[in-house]
């Protein structure tokens, strides 16, 4: 119940996100989304046997959903600071990554579409789509409020870390088809 | 500046604030975050159940009744059976190439995965027409090494080809699993030399050899073999047949009199080695392995140890990527020197 007044509260008064004192059980709350949206997302790829089963599976996603958003995390407030955004009041990257752990509680909404899809009545892609969309669009308000920035800035330092995570994975991956081709051609 | 922030008067104008967050606002929406709630909690719940329920079906199969698994309830859960693959020619590799499969490289391995504790019996998988006489036996004594120290159950099971030194290393093993269409058998020695003296006597080409001895040059493609060199290979073969004879003779626990009269060098298939007793069973390899499992006590359908190196596996992609147009290949061919051999050339 701590945990829904925790959202209560970032849900009614988002400014309190950016208050001197942040809000009362904020590291609950957040820790709370990262695990119910790992589940969310955990569940949805089970239930289209994408995943292997087990709790050491979901441990492992969990604890890279942890890791992932701790680094962009630090990421974002460390572009934030090198591009003159200094964080309201006392905000920073432990406040930021609580605070992304909140949004992760969007990805909860992948269990029902997860089960639309297995029904062949909704496109299990595009829910995902949108569930990641609706997680950034969540996120880049976060940052809003966290730093006096603009939308647009906000929206570049959210999806700086996934821009470069995604340019280094296609990288690696020409990098492995060329040398895949030279091995065997 | 967050210093000053810190110090200076901003707690004591900020309190009225943390006081006024703390508080949640009346309204609609803690209702709506605990139905989101309840219908997380239902959906989570249901999609359980219907993975539990997809999981199930998976697992759903025809069981029989089998007291060899019971039995394996109570062994380690690490139990395993080892699998050992030798395909294609066997002869000797080179020590220094440690990712080429010659016959040090797999007796290696056969030492290796029968020293693990966890290996409780060892497959061979075979599919060779055999190879050189040295290289086949030095596979030969160390699966006989292996099963004298540890005392693991040694399965052989047959592909497509296991004839001569394929076989020769079989009847090492305590059990032989083959397919009904297996060629087999092929027992025998054969050492087989070309003669290009008339070729090379046509494009005008004379190979001379100095010789410390009549019979060193033995073998040589340039000029006709002699009867006394013929003799003396003769001797050669019989006494490496004998030694075959004797092998399988051991391993299949047969009289060497019935050995030799299915030692011809003939090939049999799976089945009519069967009929021969030069095979104890038909079957694949998961027929072969339910059986390593049972003779290592560790019932049916036993965990596999595969002996992956998959560094080596690597290196030898590279090695052969970086062999231009097969050179290495090549000259290993024209480098090769006639050798005693048991090995089938049917194919």
């Amino acid at each position: 119940m701590a945990v829904l007044s925790t959202l209560e509260v970032l849900i009614d008064r988002p400014e309190a996100l950016a208050a001197y004192e942040k809000p009362a059980g904020l590291g609950r709350a957040g820790f709370a989304g990262y695990f119910a949206g790992t589940l969310g997302l955990f569940m949805f790829l089970r239930l289209q046997a994408m995943v292997p089963p087990g709790a050491l599976s979901l441990l492992a996603m969990f604890f890279f959903v942890l890791a992932a958003n701790f680094l962009f995390a630090g990421v974002i407030h460390l572009f934030m600071e090198l591009t003159g955004a200094d964080p309201a009041p006392r905000g920073g990257a432990a406040r930021l990554f609580q605070a992304f752990g909140c949004t992760d509680f969007l990805l909860a909404a992948l269990v029902p579409l997860g089960f639309l899809h297995r029904a062949n009545v909704f496109n299990g892609l595009l829910g995902f789509c949108a569930c990641i969309l609706v997680l950034l669009w969540a996120r880049v308000r976060l940052v809003r409020r966290l730093y006096p920035v603009s939308g647009n800035k906000a929206l570049l330092a959210v999806w700086l870390p996934y821009a470069a995570l995604t340019a280094l994975f296609f990288v690696g991956l020409v990098y492995g088809l060329a040398w895949f081709v030279w091995l065997l051609v | 500046m967050e210093e000053q922030n810190i110090g200076g008067a901003a707690p004591q104008a900020e309190e009225p604030r943390k006081t006024a967050v703390q508080t949640p606002a009346p309204g609609g929406t803690r209702v709506w975050l605990k139905l989101i709630a309840g219908l997380y909690l239902v959906s989570l719940v249901a999609a359980f159940a219907l993975i539990a329920k997809a999981d199930a079906v998976k697992k759903t199969r025809a069981k029989e009744m089998d007291i060899s698994k019971l039995s394996a309830l109570t062994k380690a859960k690490k139990d395993a059976v080892g699998v050992v693959e030798i395909y294609g020619a066997i002869s000797q590799g080179s020590s220094s190439r440690s990712w080429e499969r010659g016959s040090q490289q797999i007796a290696r391995k056969i030492a290796e995965v029968a020293a693990e504790k966890e290996v409780k019996a060892v497959v061979l998988d075979i599919n060779t027409p055999g190879g050189s006489v040295g290289a086949v036996q030095e596979i030969y004594s160390v699966i006989r090494r292996a099963k004298l120290e540890t005392k693991k159950p040694f399965i052989a099971r047959f592909g497509e080809v296991s004839a001569s030194g394929g076989y020769y290393v079989a009847s090492a093993c305590d059990l032989i699993v083959a397919q009904p269409g297996t060629i087999t058998g092929s027992i025998g020695v054969i050492f087989s030399v070309a003669n290009f003296e008339g070729l090379m006597k046509k494009v005008g080409f004379k190979s001379e050899a100095i010789k410390s001895g009549k019979f060193k040059d033995i073998g040589s493609p340039t000029r006709e073999m002699t009867p006394e060199e013929r003799r003396l290979l003769q001797g050669m073969i019989d006494d490496s047949y004998a030694q075959f004879v004797a092998a399988v003779a051991e391993g299949r626990k047969m009289p060497e009199d019935k050995v030799k009269l299915l030692a011809d060098g003939r090939i049999y298939t799976g089945r009519q080695g069967l009929e021969n007793g030069l095979v104890d069973k038909l079957g694949d390899l998961q027929d072969a392995l339910d059986a390593a499992g049972e003779m290592g006590g560790i019932g049916k359908k036993p965990r596999i140890v595969r002996e992956t190196a998959p560094f080596e596996q690597f290196l030898s992609l590279m090695d052969s990527r970086l062999q231009p147009f097969g050179t290495k290949a090549m000259a290993d061919a024209l480098g090769a020197t006639p050798s005693l051999e048991y090995r089938w050339d049917g194919r």
